[in-house]
């Protein structure tokens, strides 16, 4: 069959205007220098990459070298790029988005990331792949800019969604796209209708989910190429969660998606070193745990669910800002409250008012004045962030908060005043995610968050590629709490500290029986006695070591899992 | 391009558009620009539409390019070049808009008192670029004598050896063309248009072989909506922008050379 040959005829009009005018013509060295020019930059062969020659400062890992030449090669550019979590994803798509745009198949590209990464982004396409990127602020940045990156929650508002639409986007690049995993939302439907040339997701958990979500994200990239919906979900389960069950599933999957993980790239990371603090409660802290504690065995004046009470038991760990910001929640959540009801929470917060010093923030400080370098502090409870940005000033240690409701800019600045003025950055657990410190090796953990999964993305904030240092982690616990219960009957047990990121994700798939945090609020709240939480406990970790082991097995079994 | 090649042609460049190159030194350049190069380079548009309204006087910018940061003093102010980088490019489209078209003589060395004929050749440089999916790119120069319509392949290479000029030497005269530059170039499109449908195209059936197989599980896709809504309908235009096979023949630049019988 023969192809399509177009001729660009805008040149013959220049020429025989010229003639016709006598001129003005060009100079003969600058002729010659855009042919030199023009034999530089000509690249004889489908194959093969152009851009590692196009970037200077930037030596790329052999796996991501490797991502980039098989999505531009053998994927058509289309892909979802599921690298666990550090290994460079970013990296990736910049390879292949700087790819394109060399050989001149892509201009025109729509980066879609979460708000807290759009900075950050647009940073790393200027700075280490020299594509001019722009952050969306303005709308008329859609039509003049070529390369935007903004949040999908922006984009997919009016009036930004109808000016998108009309854009003829080469590429489309969406991190965090495990969010697209519901077919029914307003995301997914947006992203839908976006025309895909070449496209690439980036998610770093696409394993864990259930099929049905698989089967959504793919259908996004390449619709049918898993089938049609009703098809799909004759052949498999909707709630399924494991993909190795099928292996022509799986193989379908891989044929979209490239998936490294840490141990295949032969990367040396840099250790983890993990170190309880055990923190032994002053008198007065105390009785306010103690008062807390026993509040579930004092009859029915608490209507309030054991969450609450299992809340402000984790808080009286954490400070006494804490427990008093939700018992005055509490008395103003009811409209008329009982005599008894605030008798109750009045003595609780005459408890509060006991406690003078807090016994975590004293270590904290003690530790922070030896480490003598920058750390970062995660607590659950934004009082104690705001309790423990004053305590650290009080001894002249600069410190800035935060959190994940900060607007894009805040965080951006935060950041920056964090490596470039402050010792110590306090965040809560919202502020774990999207942001990357490496800058910094040292996490104090404050408190304990009940989620391990969320434990493993403080820790990757600053655990990643880049970091160059071993990373120290300092878990507080206190004596005798649910704390130390978690610490040393759950995570230590199960060595979650030591694990590498991406592991845990894994093995929690493997599991299948739901949220780790239910499951110990239930245990510490429903056991009658001490021994029952602990043998409860027990069961918990053997379950998660189980689901480890099999893992395990089948690794052996199946290596090169890919 | 090695960084020493990248130096040598931003020299080259700005010495070709009469700028004045202050400082030439050990791993940095630093000119004075002109304000037609300030205009093409610096893009600030509004700084000439207001100079150019309350007539005030023209002050270009001048550039300091590091072409090896190695070498070069760290005190030194000045933008980084190196094979990626934005500047460069930008540079390099320059030089292909400021020397689209040209027209020159040869400037030979006939005995004098004696008229010389000079026969006018088209010459054009050409990239082929072969697009689906991905794309490669080929680069040819092609010379059309305008009398006898003797075609040459490698014609850029033939003119580099070559000394030209942009007036007409003495003791010269042209002959006039037979063909027009107007059919000149169609003879050209329409001889590579010949050869390129003569070429090896099992990239591009292989291109519409995977449109074919990506189109097939979209109509699978949707087989059982009775009313195919829009993304149907965006993803099928994506597929043709994605694959279709096509071949771009876009000319770099080219012009009009008078040479002698001997030259080619």
């Amino acid at each position: 069959m023969t192809v399509r040959i177009e001729f660009d005829s805008s040149w013959q009009e220049e020429l025989l205007t010229r003639i016709e005018n006598d001129g003005p013509w060009g100079n003969w060295e600058l002729y010659k220098l855009a042919v030199a020019v023009e034999t530089h930059t000509t690249i004889p062969d489908f194959e093969g990459l152009q851009a590692p020659k196009h970037l200077s400062g930037l030596t790329p890992l052999p796996h991501q070298l490797e991502v980039s030449k098989q999505v531009v090669e053998s994927m058509n550019g289309k892909a979802i790029l599921a690298d666990e979590v550090g290994l460079g994803k970013t990296i990736e798509a910049g390879l292949i988005l700087k790819e394109y745009m060399i050989r001149g198949l892509v201009k025109k590209v729509l980066i879609l990331v979460p708000a807290s990464l759009v900075t950050q982004w647009a940073i790393e396409l200027n700075t280490k792949f020299f594509i001019p990127a722009v952050t969306q602020r303005k709308s008329y940045v859609w039509e003049q800019c070529d390369v935007v990156v903004s949040s999908i929650d922006t984009a997919k508002r009016n009036p930004h969604r109808d000016i998108i639409y009309k854009q003829d986007y080469d590429l489309i690049i969406i991190d965090e796209a495990h969010k697209l995993k519901n077919n029914k939302t307003k995301n997914y439907e947006f992203v839908q209708n976006l025309k895909k040339k070449f496209c690439l997701l980036l998610t770093a958990t696409p394993i864990q989910n259930r099929i049905s979500e698989i089967f959504n994200l793919v259908s996004l990239l390449k619709p049918g190429h898993l089938g049609n919906e009703s098809a799909f979900y004759q052949k498999y389960n909707k709630d399924s969660r494991n993909l190795n069950d099928h292996e022509h599933l799986k193989e379908l999957v891989n044929k979209v998606m490239i998936r490294n993980r840490r141990a295949d790239t032969g990367i040396e990371w840099t250790k983890r070193k993990v170190e309880t603090i055990p923190i032994e409660f002053n008198k007065e802290e105390r009785d306010l745990y103690d008062a807390v504690s026993s509040l579930h065995r004092e009859g029915d004046w608490l209507s309030s669910s054991q969450f609450s009470i299992m809340t402000l038991r984790r808080e009286a760990c954490s400070s006494r800002e804490a427990v008093y910001f939700t018992l005055k929640n509490m008395l103003e959540k009811q409209e008329e409250p009982s005599k008894s009801f605030q008798d109750h929470i009045q003595a609780l917060i005459a408890k509060v008012e006991a406690v003078q010093q807090n016994s975590k923030a004293e270590k904290a400080l003690e530790l922070i004045q030896q480490i003598n370098d920058k750390v970062i502090i995660f607590t659950e409870y934004r009082a104690t962030q705001m309790y423990l940005q004053w305590f650290l000033k009080q001894y002249g240690i600069t410190s800035v908060p935060f959190r994940g409701g900060f607007k894009r800019g805040k965080k951006d600045w935060m950041r920056e005043l964090f490596q470039k003025n402050a010792q110590v950055l306090i965040a809560t657990e919202a502020g774990g995610e999207g942001i990357n410190l490496q800058f910094c090796n040292h996490i104090i953990n404050f408190d304990l968050p009940w989620n391990p999964m969320r434990l493993e993305q403080r820790i990757g904030r600053i655990h990643r590629l880049g970091q160059e240092k071993d990373v120290m982690i300092y878990n507080f616990a206190t004596k005798d709490t649910v704390e130390e219960h978690i610490l040393k009957l759950l995570y230590e047990k199960i060595h979650l500290f030591e694990k590498v990121i991406g592991d845990l994700d894994d093995i929690l798939t493997k599991l299948d029986f739901g949220n780790v945090e239910d499951h110990l609020i239930d245990i510490f709240g429903k056991s009658a006695s001490e021994g029952e939480m602990r043998i409860k406990m027990e069961n918990l970790t053997a379950m998660i070591q189980f689901a480890e082991e099999i893992r395990e097995g089948e690794k052996n079994a199946a290596t090169g899992n890919s | 391009m090695q960084q020493q090649e990248i130096h040598n042609f931003l020299e080259k460049y700005f010495n070709a558009n009469g700028c004045e190159i202050i400082q030439n030194g050990q791993g940095y350049l630093t000119v004075q620009l002109t304000i037609e190069l300030d205009k093409e380079l610096m893009n600030r548009p509004f700084y000439w539409h207001y100079l150019e309204k309350t007539g005030g006087v023209p002050n270009p910018m001048q550039l300091t390019l590091i072409t090896n940061p190695q070498l070069a003093s760290d005190q030194l102010k000045g933008e980084t070049i190196h094979f990626g980088s934005p500047r460069l490019h930008q540079i390099f489209e320059s030089t292909k808009n400021l020397a689209g078209s040209i027209r020159l003589y040869e400037k030979h060395n006939k005995p004098q008192g004696q008229q010389t004929p000079l026969r006018p050749w088209l010459g054009m440089n050409i990239r082929i670029s072969y697009e689906c999916d991905r794309k490669r790119d080929v680069f040819k120069s092609i010379g059309l004598q305008l009398i006898n319509g003797q075609m040459v392949e490698g014609f850029h290479d033939k003119l580099l050896n070559l000394p030209l000029t942009p007036k007409i030497p003495d003791y010269s005269f042209t002959l006039s063309p037979l063909i027009m530059p107007k059919s000149g170039i169609s003879r050209v499109e329409n001889f590579l248009r010949y050869e390129i449908e003569q070429e090896d195209h099992s990239w591009a059936d292989d291109a519409r072989n995977r449109w074919q197989k990506d189109l097939k599980l979209l109509e699978h896709f949707y087989e059982e909506a009775d009313e195919k809504d829009e993304s149907y309908e965006i993803e099928k235009i994506a597929l043709k922008e994605q694959y279709e096979p096509k071949v771009k023949i876009s000319i770099v630049n080219g012009g009009l050379f008078y040479l002698t019988d001997q030259a080619v």
